[in-house]
């Protein structure tokens, strides 16, 4: 779209010779022949395989021309409509076609749409690779599959399906930050899920899958997102008791702790560490609950905990911004629920203590401090 | 307008060094937004055809901003945006391509800044209407809206739907008396369902948080007067809080955690910032050093970050976050 992370080249040096400016005319000129050869045909209607292949030519040069992407569906939509049309016999399809149409549990016509869009699939493929952050490929991508779910049977719309998550697999494991990427896996797990009529449920090798993310890298923060959100359901399919809800809690806390303990500069884990403590928060909208029942006494005995975890992370973190963080915002929770006993567990000293440090190490934040400064009433 | 990059880059004059003061160089952005549309000779400005009516809008913002106005042609710039008007009411980015709804909003936005929409009643009856209607019918059953009739759903889609209408003056809100064009509980449901534990919001529920989508959810609840009764001081704070870890030490900002900064979230975070009443939260001399360094002295224009190749999108968002920061000789901005 705009550009991001392209290394400057001083005015003086890019090229301006006539050399050059002729090759760049030409290069436009190309452009816009080749530009002109889909709206032209478009314009009359011409849905031929040769519109598709213009419409490729262009996508190629530039996947960011969506319209172009609008006029490639035209041209496979027309196709498909006129597959059911066919009448017997099938004497255009060759017989080899015909057996795999068979072997597949297809009839005839779908196998020419399971063609159809396989070999669209594999032409997105390398312009994927090559633009893993460009909505529209995403998008035509997740058309085509919606249209195999549309017209295929359910045993061929579920092997694409599969091939999608191979595919995104692939992709997350290149770039494990790309939302797209992440975006693309619930629409197909919700696919696969959707086409088994409810008796598949993918969401215990969905989380098997962040597990996996987290072993190859302790920093994959979109791999700890969707390991909170996979959670609740979790425990709801496991059909998990209090006991068990208890034993995943603590095991998620010591699975975090650990990390924390070889890295508290990481931030993707102490985003993990606020998730889990955002279950015990009655005041937060969009947290989840993973005990069940959450009682008073649950919300105190975890707070404790954890203050006096994160205190002993101190020791060789003292310059850690995240560490003063979480001291103070799990101390102010805790003495809104102990209000007596609190204040022995923690105590005002040193609360004004992790603040002064926090100032110290993050003054770009000092305004924020200030504001906590009045909030804590110290 | 060419949405072509370069051929200044951020950081200072042509012998790389910064000047002493850093200065912002009103002067060349102004030439330089000239200019883009003379680019006609470069493959990359034919090559971002699909994002030009963009382009113009934030050309012509950043010019406004700067206080210059009139540096683009009024006429030519109307012309430009009736010729991308189609039948059914939605506007395309340039003649020949398909209406969108991102496009449409940018042809209203431009619209409203040179006061043009009595020229679109003259030309088309009942035109702001028609433009409503055209973006009503993207409104999908659980409230949010699709971007054209392919399909994709986003809340960036949803936030340009109610800025558009505001600004056509066709919110249901705005028009009590007439039935609602859109459904507005409809549409908060969603940006609701889309905001997660950190207080930030994703692009559909189940998404990480990231501050584009935290600017298109905070705009959709600011421009239907919900945003201080949804998100309460608790919730300012914890977005708050979200928001301003996205200062990085060189005083620029990021998108999400872990990432590099970028010019452009000097707009996507500082107006959340504006909405949530936490703009305090951030350290503002460090920022706008950031912004200003950002810019190229010579040639004009912003880049993502200092030593990057400029481009519009950066040079009006740069300015856009200068001014929310109110620096001086820019005109106010407003955040949603």
């Amino acid at each position: 779209m705009a550009s991001h992370g392209i290394p400057r080249v001083s005015g003086t040096l890019v090229d301006k010779s006539e050399q050059a400016k002729e090759k760049e005319r030409r290069q436009i000129e190309r452009y816009k022949a080749a530009e002109a050869e889909v709206i032209d045909r478009i314009r009359v209607k011409d849905y031929s395989a040769t519109t598709l292949q213009a419409t490729s030519t262009l996508l190629a040069q530039n996947p960011e021309y969506y319209t172009i992407w609008n006029h490639r569906r035209l041209v496979l939509q027309d196709a498909i409509a006129k597959e059911p049309t066919r009448t017997q016999p099938d004497d255009d399809i060759d017989a080899a076609d015909l057996t795999a149409a068979r072997l597949a549990n297809q009839t005839p016509a779908q196998h020419q749409i399971a063609l159809l869009l396989t070999e669209d699939l594999a032409f997105l493929l390398p312009l994927l690779k090559q633009y893993p952050k460009c909505y529209w490929i995403w998008n035509h991508r997740a058309w085509l599959l919606a249209t195999a779910t549309q017209h295929l049977p359910t045993s061929s719309a579920v092997t694409l399906w599969q091939g999608e998550m191979g595919l995104v697999t692939k992709m997350l494991g290149m770039d494990s930050r790309n939302f797209h990427g992440w975006g693309y896996r619930r629409t197909a797990v919700a696919a696969l899920e959707g086409l088994s009529g409810g008796d598949v449920s993918l969401v215990e090798p969905e989380f098997e899958y962040t597990t996996k993310m987290i072993r190859a890298n302790l920093s994959n923060f979109s791999a700890w997102h969707n390991r909170g959100r996979l959670i609740p359901r979790l425990l709801v399919e496991r059909q998990a008791s209090s006991e068990d809800r208890r034993k995943l809690f603590d095991a998620e806390f010591e699975l975090i702790t650990t990390a924390l303990y070889t890295d508290p500069y990481d931030q993707s884990l102490w985003f993990y560490h606020q998730y889990l403590m955002s279950t015990l928060d009655t005041g937060n909208k969009h947290s989840v609950s993973i005990l069940e029942p959450c009682t008073h006494g649950d919300r105190v005995r975890y707070l404790e905990q954890e203050i006096e975890s994160i205190r002993e992370m101190l020791d060789g973190a003292e310059d850690c911004k995240y560490i003063y963080q979480a001291l103070l915002e799990y101390s102010m929770r805790y003495l809104e629920m102990e209000v007596e006993a609190g204040n022995q567990k923690v105590t005002t000293a040193e609360r004004k203590g992790w603040l002064e440090e926090l100032r110290k190490i993050d003054p770009l934040r000092e305004g924020r401090w200030n504001d906590l400064e009045s909030k804590m009433k110290l | 307008m060419s949405l072509a990059a370069g051929p200044g880059r951020g950081g200072g004059g042509a012998q790389g060094q910064l000047p002493e003061e850093l200065q912002l160089v009103v002067e060349k952005h102004v030439a330089y937004i000239q200019s883009l549309d003379t680019r006609r000779e470069e493959l990359e400005y034919h090559l971002t055809e699909h994002l030009r009516i963009s382009g113009i809008y934030w050309g012509l913002t950043a010019l406004h901003l700067l206080g210059h106005p009139d540096a683009l042609p009024r006429e030519g710039v109307l012309d430009f945006v009736f010729i991308c008007l189609h039948e059914n009411g939605g506007f395309s980015p340039a003649p020949g391509h398909d209406p969108h709804m991102l496009y449409t909003l940018s042809a209203v936005q431009i619209l409203a800044m040179v006061d043009g929409f009595g020229e679109l009643e003259k030309k088309v009856p009942d035109g702001k209407t028609k433009v409503a209607r055209y973006i009503a019918s993207l409104q999908r059953a659980n409230g949010t809206f699709a971007g054209d009739e392919w399909g994709e759903t986003d809340t960036r889609f949803m936030y340009g739907a109610l800025n558009a209408l505001s600004l056509l003056g066709l919110l249901p809100q705005q028009q009590p008396d007439q039935p609602p064009m859109i459904d507005i509980p409809a549409a908060m449901a969603h940006v609701k369902a889309c905001q997660n534990f950190d207080g930030g919001f994703g692009s559909e529920p189940g998404a990480e948080s990231h501050s584009g989508q935290v600017f298109t959810c905070c705009g959709a609840l600011s421009i239907a007067g919900e945003i201080d009764s949804y998100l309460g001081e608790a919730g300012k704070d914890r977005l708050g809080a979200w928001l301003s870890e996205r200062q990085l030490p060189s005083g620029g900002l990021n998108g999400r955690p872990e990432k590099l900064v970028d010019v452009c979230y000097s707009w996507w975070v500082m107006s959340s910032m504006a909405m949530i009443d936490r703009l305090h939260w951030i350290d503002k001399g460090k920022l706008t050093a950031f912004i200003l360094q950002c810019q190229d002295a010579d040639e004009g224009g912003l880049a993502d970050r200092p030593g990057d190749m400029v481009d519009v999108f950066h040079t009006v968002f740069g300015i856009a976050g200068l001014s929310l920061l109110g620096h001086p000789g820019l005109v106010e901005v407003d955040a949603a």
